[in-house]
């Protein structure tokens, strides 16, 4: 285990350095600024994203959901869609950022709860929630088309940017704010590991361990709420990418213990998206967002992971 | 927010010892610079356009510039959604220039250099021409080219007024590989319409902002005299079905634009990309002033 | 069992509302205006119903899954991909060029995601619609980026989002394609019938199981390829047609398999004059309408209990 750690931790710093360092263009002090201002965004993501899907696939005990793959990417395109087509793309873009962003979050925290709560009450009927989920994603993405129909093309490339994950053009404020707030949640997570390993063996077992599930569920998922409220509010939607962290994460932890699980997804996470951003960015020198590179590579590790586990 | 920001960026600028302070109008209300900028970053095509036709020195732009004519400012300064912070850190210029696409950099972009939004919106799009036309005039110092520029849009838009007075009304379109959409008085293109007193081909269109799908039976019912047509593949450099295949058809045929001959294709890329920049608008009035004028 | 033989009456109404629903007004010229815009714009939403929603059937049964269709199986965004690989290599490409390219590259996506669900573990049906939508999502993501490197990205939503307002006589007929293929199913129904049963029993009966799914390949990715290339991708046809005739009638395809492309027709047909008529006289795509109503139909049947027959 302390072997997994310090390997991680090698990386995590290696990607780190590079991430800080190669191509920098300018004067050394604003690079540094620049770029470190950027990466502490990235890792709130990382680890928002990371931690909301393990706990998530926690609860729902399976470990093929992911609260994006339940439609919330195209929540949040519809969210970001209706705020061009009343404000207009100039309102939209001059809008204050913290409106935004409030704005955004509470939205996508009310939403959060009323969708989790259906998935949770039917979870018996997985193939059906998924399935509602998935088809309530292609409803809204209809209605973000017909509005898209109905923008100026002018405007509708505002909104096709804001529908990628864009890594390089966060809000330095915001992410202090989005930060604050991550780390509050996986503190306060990583003090109930015990628990989540409890409720991790079903719920039956939990409750003759003298766990109040639904009470626990009901707290978590407010948790998991808040954490994809804000990293999709803060870079917009990647679909795969907590399901490729989680899957890594199983693979390399294994082990069930949430006290390593958590910590060791939030490195895969941040290894993963600072390593590619560095890649694509720096050393590729692509314009395209890394996420669409990032979201074809969390599709593939998914359909290498469902063939592996046929072979074992 | 950004406002705030400007307002900061002016306040700084105004403490600071100035030369020859000025101070210009911008979409986000008016802004002072300290001296004349001898080195610009320009994230907006339109404005480009502008500087271009002043004649202004040591102007870089993104690496995409998109028209031919603007190929010699193209730089290393990223995307117009994307600029590249750090080149410009490296570029570290007296102004940068956005507007447009890049208007959501701005609060970014106002952290490495004096920024100012030249953002032209709306239907008095030939008003907010003017008014930048002066603004990088009296920036640069360059008030007489400027003037000269206006005078000849003026001159240029009485001449178009004249061409096409009496020739009947129009349907602006903008074909999508093998799709239709129209636009009005009330669209991005509707200074066409309203500065140089071409009637719409029917009033209906005159509240919609945006462009409006349409299919061939509507062209047909409404039966334009003239039908201006912008390709939208065209204007980003691409060469997917042209505009004039997909209006070559029996429907279109059908209108009185066809049968004159009055179907009238526009500099697409340069009212798309460089809407409102003076070269882009000179171009297009010359285009239609051609095309009206030869009719009789 | 129910008889949905209600749907021709249906179709017969639809058709004779689509032949005078339209902008232009039906004056002396009437009957031309109905020849030349109305009557191939109806044909072509029939065409692209049927062929989809044979195309969805189809897939359904080499999968054996009652949740894939073209949409949802990467067939469609490998049209896309392979069409926006033309228009980059071969920016004047002529119109069969680009089809050729849209078919081969719907019927390697195709066939790849038969390859992988064919690998898939057995026992959880859930996990072919995932593994679908997965792989769909990786070859829109390598179209996005072939799209956004070259500043494409609003034209390749003119293949994404399936819209009838272009159609007219001479801008549809590669659809007839799509429907001759569709009596091509109807002719290999039973072989397609009982490959829905699984390889083996497949062989046992003394077919070529490898052949069946060939054909079914070819029929699915020309289908796709053809409805992407003229109108744009139509999302739900398939998926929903099959499910609502398959409670009707069963599975039996070579009973079911006209129930399935009259009624995809219909659909698709009633979902165009609707973007016809709610924005009149401007248009919402018909990919949109299917979107919404498509999906509230879905929603519909997944919730309305377990399937019979």
């Amino acid at each position: 285990m302390d072997r997994l750690f310090s390997t991680l931790s090698v990386l995590f710093i290696t990607v780190i350095v590079g991430y800080l360092t190669i191509d920098a263009k300018g004067h050394w002090d604003f690079v540094l600024a620049f770029r470190g201002a950027k990466l502490s965004a990235l890792l709130t993501i990382a680890v928002a994203v990371a931690v909301s899907t393990v706990v998530f696939q926690t609860i729902t005990a399976n470990r093929i959901l992911t609260p994006s793959i339940m439609g919330f990417d195209a929540l949040y395109l519809f969210l970001q869609t209706a705020l061009v087509f009343f404000l207009g793309g100039f309102g939209f873009a001059s809008l204050n950022p913290f409106a935004k962003f409030g704005v955004e979050t509470a939205l996508m925290l009310v939403a959060a709860l009323a969708l989790f709560g259906v998935v949770l009450r039917n979870a018996k009927d997985l193939a059906r929630m998924v399935l509602t989920g998935l088809i309530l994603g292609v409803l809204l993405r209809s209605l973000t088309s017909l509005l898209n129909r109905m923008i100026d093309p002018n405007e509708f490339s505002v909104v096709q940017q804001a529908s990628f994950a864009r890594f390089s053009a966060i809000e330095a404020e915001l992410t202090w704010i989005s930060a604050a707030i991550v780390v509050a949640c996986f503190l306060w997570l990583m003090a109930r590991h015990r628990m989540l390993d409890v409720m991790a063996l079903g719920r039956d077992t939990a409750l003759s361990l003298g766990v109040s599930q639904d009470r626990e569920v009901r707290r978590l998922l407010v948790v998991v709420a808040l954490l994809v409220s804000v990293s999709t509010a803060l870079v917009g939607p990647v679909i795969f990418f907590g399901l490729l962290v989680s899957a890594l994460t199983y693979r390399i932890a294994g082990t069930w213990r949430h006290g390593v699980l958590l910590p060791v997804s939030a490195l895969v996470s941040a290894i993963t998206l600072v390593g590619a951003q560095t890649l694509f960015e720096r050393v590729l020198g692509l314009q395209t967002s890394v996420s669409v590179v990032i979201e074809a590579l969390g599709g593939v590790v998914f359909l290498i992971l469902i063939l592996r586990r046929r072979a074992r | 927010m950004k406002r705030t920001l400007a307002a900061v960026t002016a306040l700084t600028l105004f403490a600071a010892p100035a030369l020859a302070e000025t101070t210009i109008e911008t979409a986000t209300g008016p802004v002072t610079i300290s001296e004349t900028p001898a080195t610009t970053a320009v994230l907006d095509m339109a404005s480009l356009d502008m500087l271009d036709a002043l004649g202004i020195e040591g102007v870089t732009a993104t690496s995409n510039t998109y028209l031919e004519r603007l190929a010699p400012y193209a730089g290393d300064l990223g995307t117009l959604f994307e600029p590249d912070y750090e080149a410009l850190n490296a570029l570290s210029p007296d102004l940068i220039v956005a507007g447009g696409r890049s208007t959501e950099a701005v609060p970014q972009l106002e952290k490495l250099a004096p920024t100012v939004d030249m953002t032209m919106w709306g239907d008095d799009l030939l008003d907010q021409t003017r008014a930048r036309l002066a603004a990088f005039g009296a920036l640069y110092g360059k008030e007489a080219e400027a003037a000269a520029l206006t005078e000849s849009l003026d001159a240029e838009i009485a001449a178009t007024q004249a061409a096409v007075e009496g020739k009947g009304n129009a349907l602006i379109l903008m074909t999508n590989g093998g799709k239709v959409s129209a636009y009005g008085a009330g669209g991005r293109f509707g200074w066409i319409h309203t500065e140089i007193g071409l009637p719409e081909v029917i009033e209906g269109l005159e509240d919609t902002s945006h462009g409006e799908s349409v299919s061939f039976e509507f062209i047909r019912e409404t039966n334009p005299d003239w039908i201006l047509v912008l390709d939208r593949v065209a204007a980003i450099g691409g060469e997917g079905e042209s505009a004039e295949a997909t209006l070559d058809n029996p429907l279109v045929a059908e209108t009185t634009a066809a049968q004159k001959g009055q179907i009238v294709y526009l500099n697409a890329g340069d009212i798309y990309v460089a809407g409102g920049g003076i070269t882009s608008v000179l171009n297009t009035l010359e285009i239609i002033q051609t095309a009206f004028g030869a009719s009789s | 069992m129910t008889r949905p033989a209600f749907v021709f009456p249906v179709l017969v109404t639809l058709i004779l509302v689509s032949l005078v629903t339209g902008v232009a007004s039906l004056g002396e010229d009437g009957w031309w205006l109905v020849f030349v815009s109305r009557l191939p714009r109806t044909l072509a939403a029939l065409l692209a119903g049927a062929g989809l929603a044979v195309a969805g059937v189809i897939m359904q049964m080499l999968a054996r899954n009652p949740f894939v269709e073209p949409a949802t199986a990467g067939t469609g965004q490998a049209a896309g991909l392979g069409l926006v690989a033309v228009t980059l290599l071969a920016p004047g490409a002529a119109i069969w060029l680009k089809m050729s390219a849209a078919t081969t590259a719907a019927l390697i996506g195709t066939a790849g995601f038969v390859a992988l669900v064919r690998r898939l573990p057995t026992g959880d049906p859930l996990l072919v619609p995932l593994t679908g939508i997965v792989y769909g999502g990786i070859l829109g993501a390598a179209t996005t980026f072939l799209a956004y490197e070259r500043d494409l990205l609003q034209y390749i939503d003119i293949w994404m989002s399936g819209e009838f307002s272009g159609v007219m006589l001479g801008r549809y007929e590669i659809l007839w394609i799509g429907g001759a293929l569709t009596v091509l199913a109807y002719l290999y129904a039973d072989r397609f019938t009982i490959a829905g049963f699984g390889e083996e029993t497949t062989r046992s009966l003394g077919l070529g199981y490898g052949q069946v799914v060939a054909l079914g390949l070819v029929i699915v990715s020309v289908i796709t390829a053809v409805t992407v290339v003229t109108v744009g991708m139509i999302p739900f046809v398939g998926l929903v047609v099959p499910n609502l005739v398959a409670r009707m009638r069963g599975e039996n395809l070579r009973e079911t398999l006209p129930y399935v492309a009259v009624s995809g027709g219909v659909l698709v047909l009633a979902c165009d004059i609707i973007g016809r008529v709610i924005r009149y006289p401007f248009e919402v795509p018909v990919g949109t309408v299917l979107g919404v109503l498509g999906a509230a139909l879905f929603l519909w049947i997944l919730h309305r209990g377990p399937r019979r027959g």
